[in-house]
Parts: structure tokens; C-alpha cells; sequence
């Protein structure tokens, strides 16, 4: 079958009024998330999956209103960016560098409408390279063998490592802890309990869900006790305005290179929405920044990284589907939810469960054009949102990640393995070891094992064939090369990292 | 300047971490199998990660960084504060119920946060009902009513 009848299947599933409703719900609630200093995609991703699973939504549905939430966020982040010139989500953060000084200079209103357009633009250009290029991939990955995915894994983890945080070694450690955490509970391979102690709850392994939201809300929260900076704001007057003709058509060859830089960004693992945003303003900046205004409130600058990172949303859907290897924190809970509701994620699932994926690609195109009605003329209510007091907020961000955990499973155990881990993240952040990729040990940890050990069982035990083929020699240069990247260049050493995703 | 930085916590995390990567290698090591259904077994892999973890905590030991800025003793205390009010509520909220052990655990929260005591209770007790009416009657939902509900 060709793509667009693939896309047409994809339609008649997002197109049910369920669907329709969640892709809604996932927009709406994604601004909402993303315009709250606080609360980034990937807790309001966590905090969902619960409220999703309770209520026994079938997988495709699952997805859609989760990824929209993912790619829902992109849009708000830049809300409080302009307004307040707090960044809402990490994706946002180079927003508030010239989002903040047009809204200074009273040009709030242009400065969200032009952003808003510009997510669209960057967000839609994403899904149609997602439509295009996701087939093609899963395809080639069918071929790959177990050594193959081990070592494509392993280089997933390493690219991670140089770009997420300032010590890789620190990532490193990270992974390996939630790789160890994924091997709690009963040996597949050989019916052995492992790591549990005993206890017969963790029998069925670490609870995804509780880690995720304890390792993300709730250290969240104990960070947010921290910080006294993220102030609401008093009183905010929106008024929706259009952007003109004239700064729109300006702004559009920014926004068209940043769209592709930032979806080829969010196609590499372990780069995000905040590495594109400003990889793609740094371009602009070089390209078409003759007379020195970006920083001072240029609409170049407010469009180009927000298309950016609009774009890297929708292109790191692109390694979570196709190879079933997600690159960032938020994916990687994406593809967590997936593994919830029991479906496995990886190339095949283009052929098994088509309904998931293209149904998923067909509610990204509608969800992005839902967004931009929400985003337009609607801005003033979400802005109104920022007005909600931190002391109610931030409780009550606690409290939802209580329910959702103990809606799942009705146990206060769970409660309590949260909480604990909810401390392990708060400490690892303040220490500097980045979240994603304990999550994404978590998720990735048993298939990386069951890869190897069936590697090795048609090798015999002969530890060679995990690079013999030349296609798992490349993935192991590269990701030796991804290791020794931030030593080689210094680029991504030296610069301040904006805080990941 | 940078002889004199700290770097006391890199030193005791690696430390720590290289006490998880022993304990939990003595563990896999103490893995059988009952029968081989693969030449690696349930233990190699396990393995393989305490020996990269070793190895890691080793250079955190070595090469440790800065210490971070760890939070005041006020901050500290809010946020020890907060952490058992998070186990009492994780205890609480199936004899109490859920209205009344979100509506204590948010006042309390919100305080922390910074409001009074009857903001922090109204707030509460909004957000408790609003959210019990949500998941019960908008989502089917099932949440505690408490044991001492009548019926």
C-alpha cells in the first residue's frame, strides 16, 4: 500500500469522534502544560498515562491524546516565554530572547500570533516528513538483526549521554541505573526472579509509571520548593491580535530552515526540542541577522526557534516508531505508554498494528491545526492561566500525580515506591544526572537484554557477532564517535546546556 | 579557586554507586538458572551492567565535579516536611478517604508553598472535590470514599 492511502486508514481511525475528542483534549491540555512554568511535556505526558489506562482507552486512542499532550506543550511553552520571559517548558527556553522584548515594546499580541504560526508551520512541516520518511525506515529496520538493534540501542544511549546534561559520564550512570531497574522482576529468558528481594510486587518488575512520575512530577515538585523566581504573574492583558503580512513574510524563510533543522534534530536520539530551538536561532542568527536586532525583540527570532522546536516534536516521533527506540525523556514515556497498554513498539508495528501508527501520523495533522485555533484567538485564556497562584499550583500538581498512581493499581505501596523515587530524581538533578536517560533505561532495558542474549544464542557465545555485520560496525563507530564528540569539538562542552527535556 | 571547590558529593554518589554496582553483581552472581534456554543465562547481562557501573562511579570518584548549590536548611526542611506529608497521605488515603485526606495533604502543601492555613483549605477542598467529581462521575474513575463513610 502507498503512503497516502496508509494516511487515508490513519484518517478513518483519528477521525472517530473519540479520537477527534482526544486529540483535542491532548491539545488543549498540552498548551495548558506547556504554558505553566513548572510542568514540562514529559510530566504532563506521566501524569495522563494513569487517566489513559483507568479508563481503558484502546492503544491508537492512548497515543493520540498522550502525543498530544507531547507536541500540544510545544505550542504553550512559549506563552510564559513572552509574557513573563520565563521559559514554559525547556523547548521554550531561546523563545524568551526576543519573545520577551516584543513583548516589552507592546507587541505581545504579534509576538504570540507569529508564534503560533510559526509552531503550525514547523509542527505540520514535521508530520508530513514523518509521513514520508517513517515507511521507509521501519522498512529498512525490519532487517535488522538482534546485534544489530543491540548495538542501534547502545548508541542511542550514547548520543544521549553527550547531549543531554554537561558530564556524559553522569548520563551514563543514569542509563545503566534504569537499565538495572529494568531487569527487577521475573527473567523471561529463564523464569529466575531477579533483584526482587523477595517481595512478590516487584515480581512483575519496576512499575514504568510509578518511576516515570515519581522520577519527573514528583521530584519536580521538591524542585519547585527551591525556586522562588517562578513568581505568577499579576495581571496579563492579551489582546489577539493577527500578525501583518508584511513581519509574516519576513519571518517565513526562518521559519521553513528552522522547521528542517528542527526536524532533523528530533530525528537524532537524544536531542530535543531545546537543542533544535537553539541550534535553529544560532542559524538565523548567522544567516539573515545583518543589522543586530535579534535579541531585541526581532520576530525572526521568536519564529525561527519556535518552528524549531515545533518541528523536533514531530521528528522525534520518527526513532520511537520506526525502530522502537525513543530519543528523548518524553518519547521514551511515550513508548512506555505504548508497552502499557501491550503493544510493542519497533518496525513491525507498521505491519501488526497499522491502525496505532497512522492513526497516531493522521491526528498529529488534525491535532496541529486544533492547536493553532487554540493558540490564536484563544491565547488570552491560556496567558489568564499563568495568573493561577504557585501555592495552589504546584500542590496541586502533587496531588494529580497521587491519584493517577494509585488509580492504576489501588496501592499504597506504589504511593510510597514513588515518593522514594521522586527523591532519587530530585538529588540526581541537583548532583546533574539527567532524568531521560533512566527513563529510557527503563524502558529499553528488557529488549536490550533479550537482544543480546538472542544474539548470542545463534552465535553461540561467540560475543563477535555483536559487531559483525558492517551495519552494527557503523552503529558501534558512531556510537563511539557520539562519546567522544563533546571531547572533540568542545562545542556542546563548553556551551551552558539549557535544561533537558 | 577551583582547588578550593568542594567536590564532596560527586565523591560520596560514586561512592554510593560503587556499593549498588558490588551489591547488586554479588547478587546476579548468585542467579541459577534451573535449565539454559540461552549460552548467557539470567545473569550476564545483570553482569555487564555492574561492571559498567563500577567503572563509572570509579571516574566520578577520580573526576568528580563541583558541588552543586544544595538548598538552604529552610529549603531543606520544607522539602522534608513535604516528603512525610507525601507517606502520611500514601497511608492515609484509603481510611480517610479521598476527599478529606487531598483536602488535609493540599492544605498542608499549599502552606508550605506559601499560603495561610484557610486559603490553603479552601483551595483544597475545591481542588479535592473537583477532582473527585472528574475522575469518579466525568472519567468512571474509582476513587476511596474512606472507611468511615457510611455504607
Amino acid at each position: 500500500m502507498d503512503v497516502f492511502s496508509l494516511l487515508a486508514h490513519g484518517f478513518s481511525v483519528a477521525l472517530t469522534p473519540l479520537n477527534l475528542f482526544l486529540a483535542f483534549a491532548g491539545a488543549f491540555l498540552g498548551t495548558l502544560i506547556g504554558a505553566l512554568p513548572g510542568i514540562g511535556p514529559v510530566n504532563g505526558v506521566a501524569i495522563l498515562i494513569p487517566i489513559a489506562y483507568a479508563l481503558k482507552l484502546p492503544p491508537e486512542s492512548a497515543l493520540i491524546l498522550l502525543a498530544g499532550v507531547y507536541y500540544g506543550a510545544e505550542y504553550g511553552g512559549r506563552i510564559a516565554s513572552i509574557l513573563l520571559n520565563v521559559p514554559g517548558d525547556a523547548g521554550a527556553v531561546i523563545t524568551t530572547l526576543d519573545g520577551y522584548p516584543m513583548a516589552q515594546k507592546g507587541k505581545a499580541g504579534e509576538a504570540l500570533a507569529l508564534s503560533a504560526i510559526s509552531s503550525f508551520i514547523g509542527g505540520t512541516l514535521a508530520v508530513i516528513g514523518l509521513t514520508l520518511f517513517a515507511p521507509y525506515l521501519a522498512e529498512w529496520a525490519i532487517k535488522f538483526g538482534p546485534a544489530e538493534y543491540f548495538a542501534l540501542m547502545v548508541f542511542a544511549f550514547t548520543t544521549l549521554a553527550s547531549l543531554a546534561g554537561k558530564n556524559p559520564v553522569k548520563a551514563l550512570i543514569a542509563s545503566v541505573f534504569g537499565l538495572m531497574l529494568a531487569t527487577v522482576g521475573i527473567d523471561p529468558g529463564s523464569g529466575v526472579p531477579r533483584f526482587t528481594f523477595g517481595e512478590m510486587k516487584l515480581y512483575d518488575g519496576v512499575d514504568f509509571l510509578v518511576v516515570a512520575i515519581g522520577l519527573f512530577a514528583i521530584s519536580e515538585v521538591l524542585t519547585l520548593m527551591e525556586h522562588s523566581y517562578l513568581g505568577t504573574a499579576q495581571r496579563i492583558k492579551v489582546q489577539t491580535k493577527l500578525v501583518s503580512m508584511k513581519t509574516f513574510m519576513a519571518s517565513l524563510w526562518s521559519i521553513l530552515r528552522s522547521s528542517l533543522i528542527g526536524f532533523f534534530i528530533g530525528v537524532l536520539p537524544g536531542a530535543g526540542a531545546s537543542i533544535a530551538s537553539a541550534v535553529a536561532y544560532t542559524t538565523e542568527k548567522r544567516l539573515v541577522d545583518h543589522e543586530g536586532t535579534f535579541g531585541t525583540g526581532d520576530p525572526r527570532g521568536v519564529a525561527a526557534p519556535e518552528a524549531a522546536n515545533n518541528a523536533a516534536s514531530g521528528g522525534a516521533m520518527v526513532p520511537m516508531l520506526t525502530l522502537g527506540v525513543p530519543g528523548s525523556g518524553t518519547t521514551a514515556v511515550l513508548l512506555g505508554a505504548l508497552m502499557m497498554f501491550n503493544v510493542t513498539p519497533g518496525p513491525l508495528i507498521f505491519q501488526q498494528r497499522p491502525e496505532i501508527v497512522w492513526g497516531l501520523i493522521a491526528s498529529m495533522y488534525i491535532g496541529n491545526v486544533m492547536l493553532l485555533v487554540l493558540n490564536l484567538p484563544l491565547v488570552g485564556l491560556f496567558a489568564r492561566i499563568l495568573t493561577i497562584p504557585r501555592w495552589f499550583l504546584v500542590p496541586a500538581i502533587a496531588a494529580l500525580s497521587f491519584i493517577g498512581v494509585y488509580a492504576v493499581n489501588n496501592s499504597a505501596f506504589d504511593l510510597l515506591f514513588m515518593t522514594g523515587i521522586g527523591v532519587v530524581g530530585y538529588l540526581m538533578r541537583k548532583a546533574g544526572f539527567p532524568l531521560a536517560p533512566v527513563i529510557l533505561g527503563l524502558v529499553l532495558g528488557r529488549l536490550m537484554e533479550v537482544n543480546l542474549r538472542r544474539a548470542l544464542a545463534i552465535s553461540g557465545g561467540d560475543w563477535s557477532i555483536l559487531y559483525a555485520s558492517p551495519l552494527s560496525k557503523a552503529l558501534w563507530a558512531l556510537a563511539l564517535l557520539s562519546l567522544l564528540f563533546p571531547y572533540l569539538t568542545g562545542f556542546f562542552g563548553s556551551r551552558r546546556r539549557p535544561p533537558d527535556v | 579557586m577551583t582547588e578550593r571547590k568542594s567536590h564532596k558529593s560527586d565523591r560520596i554518589t560514586g561512592v554510593l554507586l560503587l556499593l549498588l554496582s558490588l551489591g547488586y553483581g554479588f547478587e546476579a552472581l548468585r542467579l541459577e538458572a534451573d535449565f539454559l534456554a540461552d549460552p548467557l543465562g539470567p545473569r550476564a547481562f545483570p553482569l555487564l551492567l555492574a561492571a559498567a557501573l563500577g567503572l563509572f562511579s570509579l571516574y566520578l570518584i577520580f573526576k568528580p565535579d563541583p558541588d552543586p548549590h544544595w538548598p538552604p536548611t529552610r529549603v531543606l526542611l520544607g522539602q522534608l516536611a513535604m516528603l512525610v506529608s507525601f507517606v502520611v497521605y500514601s497511608y492515609a488515603l484509603a481510611p480517610l478517604g479521598f476527599l478529606l485526606a487531598t483536602t488535609l495533604e493540599m492544605a498542608v502543601l499549599s502552606r508550605l508553598f506559601g499560603a495561610d492555613w484557610r486559603r490553603g483549605f479552601l483551595g483544597g477542598a475545591g481542588l479535592a472535590l473537583g477532582l473527585y467529581v472528574l475522575f469518579v462521575f466525568g472519567l468512571g474513575i474509582p476513587l476511596p470514599l474512606g472507611r468511615w463513610w457510611p455504607g
